[in-house]
Parts: structure tokens; sequence; C-alpha cells
């Protein structure tokens, strides 16, 4: 089974790690993870990953700018935004920058893979 | 004297010893069970379930009953039958205390009376404290949240001990995890916990055990915070404040002392450690 290949971007290692966890023995395969902003950017140009998993609250390069970005290279990327902020504006401003859905953290492994699995139906 | 639990108090007034107290805790955790362990006892969830039930609590805001429907299908007056036998066959810390012959029933009585005015009175405080705040709701809804969180990240029994305002300087041995939050106003939300504390979180976070001090524990604890952050911005938005949480930082040193005017300090005991919760404005 070919699995779904994943980026997350997260300035959080603890972040990083869980949803390695998480996906671990699932259809879904992290191919790359990335601390940083610009670095994501890069990272996606060059890994191509069918969903990106981006943090919103970041030091330096912001997640939404992230977004912009790799959206410039891809305008099909399939980019889902995870933050612990859910705010009206926060998710209204990642929708409509191109940003495909929305997962407030925190989250069990439970409700993350079920996400993840309604994502693939329209990813 | 602050608000606190009635085994800190004997302890605070000389009454018993802490060994006293540590030996009564232990006797509480071999007899009274969580719900979710009880209902692993009587056969109603197996292992497996009852993980994913505490996982869950532990990481989302979801009531523990419709946890326990959703995982474990128990419905609600299942769980009302727990709740039922849970409180019959608690042993509380007077009790415990009588049972390992540190004190008489007498003694548990006279004190607890005393206890429980005093109680009253650190409450009603407290409540004074919060209105004396500069914009007491933001401040109770902030440090109620983070209380919430550090319960479900510890689970430990944590309690609102006290409440002052002062310069927010960090005490010793605790490091401070904070997280500016900006928008209409300026505030920071800031953990000052002890290593154990900073443990606990970040293994309960992650999943398994870290090193003290290390990248991980600073880092998981520090996503603790951001929820905090980014829940409060979402529950003040409600009340008209538009806000935005910056990254969260760890620090052993003061900062952002020297940005904010001051600092709400609620102090919070978590089983036997202490720690506080502040809100710089």
């Amino acid at each position: 089974m070919t699995k779904w290949r994943v980026m997350t971007v997260d300035d959080s290692a603890a972040i990083l790690t869980i949803i390695a966890a998480y996906l671990e023995d699932s259809e879904f395969e992290v191919v790359a993870s990335e601390r940083d902003g610009a670095m994501a950017v890069e990272r996606f140009a060059a890994e191509r990953p069918d969903i990106v998993l981006l943090d919103l609250i970041m030091p330096g390069q912001s997640g939404v700018e992230t977004l912009e970005r790799i959206l410039a290279i891809d305008p099909d990327a399939f980019v889902v935004i995870v933050s612990s902020l859910g705010t009206e504006d926060a998710v209204h401003e990642c929708l409509t920058t191109g940003a495909r859905s929305f997962l407030q953290k925190p989250f069990t492994r439970d409700s993350f893979i079920e996400f993840m699995r309604d994502l693939t139906q329209v990813a | 004297m602050g608000s606190m639990f009635f085994g800190q108090y004997l302890l605070s007034k000389g009454v018993i010893t802490r060994e006293a107290l540590l030996e009564a805790i232990e006797r509480q955790r071999q007899t009274n069970l969580s719900l979710v362990e009880l209902a692993v006892r009587r056969g109603h969830i197996d292992s497996d379930q009852a993980e994913m039930i505490l996982a869950s609590y532990r990481t989302t805001e979801a009531d523990l009953e419709d946890l326990f429907f959703d995982i474990g299908g128990l419905n609600p007056e299942k769980v009302d039958e727990l709740r039922r036998v849970q409180r019959s066959d608690w042993v509380k810390i007077g009790a415990a205390l009588i049972s390992a012959g540190h004190l008489t029933r007498d003694e548990v009585e006279e004190n607890l009376a005393v206890f429980q005015e005093e109680q009253r009175e650190a409450d009603q405080q407290l409540e004074a404290d919060f209105r004396a705040c500069k914009d007491p709701k933001t401040m109770k809804s902030v440090v109620e949240l983070a209380i919430f969180h550090l319960k479900r990240f510890t689970d430990r029994p944590i309690k609102l001990q006290a409440l002052s305002v002062g310069g927010g300087e960090l005490g010793p041995g605790l490091r401070r995890y904070a997280q500016k939050l900006q928008g209409d106003r300026v505030l920071y939300v800031a953990l000052d916990l002890p290593a154990e504390i900073s443990s606990l979180v970040a293994q309960r976070f992650v999943g398994f055990a870290v090193d003290d001090g290390s990248e991980v524990q600073i880092d998981a604890v520090c996503e603790c915070v951001n929820i905090i952050g980014g829940h409060a911005c979402t529950q003040l938005e409600a009340r008209g404040f538009k806000l935005r949480p910056e990254p969260p930082f760890s620090t052993i040193g003061n900062e952002p002392v020297d940005e904010a005017s001051s600092s709400v300090r609620a102090s919070v005991i978590a089983g036997d450690a202490s720690a506080d919760v502040r809100v710089f404005v």
C-alpha cells in the first residue's frame, strides 16, 4: 500500500515527536519534519509531500507566511494548520490564505488519526 | 491562611509530621480508586480502554462521562453508580491518619472544624483578591484555565492557594515557561514550575519519561503553555479581545519582568509540590 507522505512543521520538538508516534504503523509516513518556517518551504520544494501539517505560531517566519510561500511553489499544496489558537480570526485568516483545514491542539492519537483519515477523503 | 488541603493544614499547624502525612497519602493511594480504575476493577472496561480514556482526558477538554460513553460504552447511569461506589469507599485524609495511628477521631474532628472555617475565609479572600486585580475577569479566567490544564497534564489534585500582585521575579529552584499574548492589549501567561512538576507534565505530554532539564522536557512544557495561551486567546475572543499568542519560551531568569508592569501570582499546590501560575499585565 502506498502511504500518504506527510511533512510536519512545528517549532516544538515535542509536538513533532508526538505526531510521528501517532502516525507510526498507519497509512501515513512522515517524510520530513521541520522546526522553522523558512526551512520548511525549502523542504517542501524538495519533498513535495501529499499533506503538510503546519504550526501557526512559530518564531521567525510565521505559519501564515510559510503557508503563502508553500502555495507560491505549488498552489495545489494540501496544507493543514495545527495550532493551539482557535480564534475565529486565526481560522478565517488561515483558510482564506489557502489552508485546507484547521486542527486545534491538543488532540489524542485517535482523534488525530481520524482527522487525518478524513483529510484523505478530500486530499 | 491560604486555601489548602486538610493534610497540608495539619502539617502547617504542627499537628502531624511530614512522614505521617506521606504515610496517610500512601494509604489513600492504595485504597482510593479513580473512576477509571474502579471501572476496570468492576469489569466495565478493559485496561486498553482505560488507557485511551485517560489519554483523552489529559489531552482534550472532553468530559469524563463522554469519554466513558464514547470509548467504554458506559451510559451515564453506570457512571453515576461508579461515582456512588467511589464516594462510599473513599478514605479521606483524616480517616487515613486515624487508621495509621497518627491522630484520634476527636483530634481530626476538632482540627477539621477550625480548618473548614479558615478555608471559608481563605476562599472569600481569594475572591476579594481577584476582584482587586486589574481586569479581574481576565485574570480569573486565565488563571482558572491554566489550573484546569495543569490538572490534566499532571493528573494531580491542584488547588489555588493564594493570589498576590508583585514584580514577578522567579522563585528559587523554579523554571518559567511563558507566552506573550498580544493584540488589543499585551499580557503574558506563565507557569513557574519546580523540576518535579515539569518532569510530570512533560512525561504525560509526550508519553514517555524525559530527562530533567532536557530539550524535550522544556519543549513539552512550553507546548503545554502554548495550549493554555492559545485557549486563553480563544476564550477571551468571546469577551471582545483580539489577541494572538507568540511562541512560548522558557527561562530561569525573570523575563518578562522588564517589559511588564506587574504580575498576578496564583500559587497552586499540586500534591506535595507547589508552583505558580502568573499573569503579567
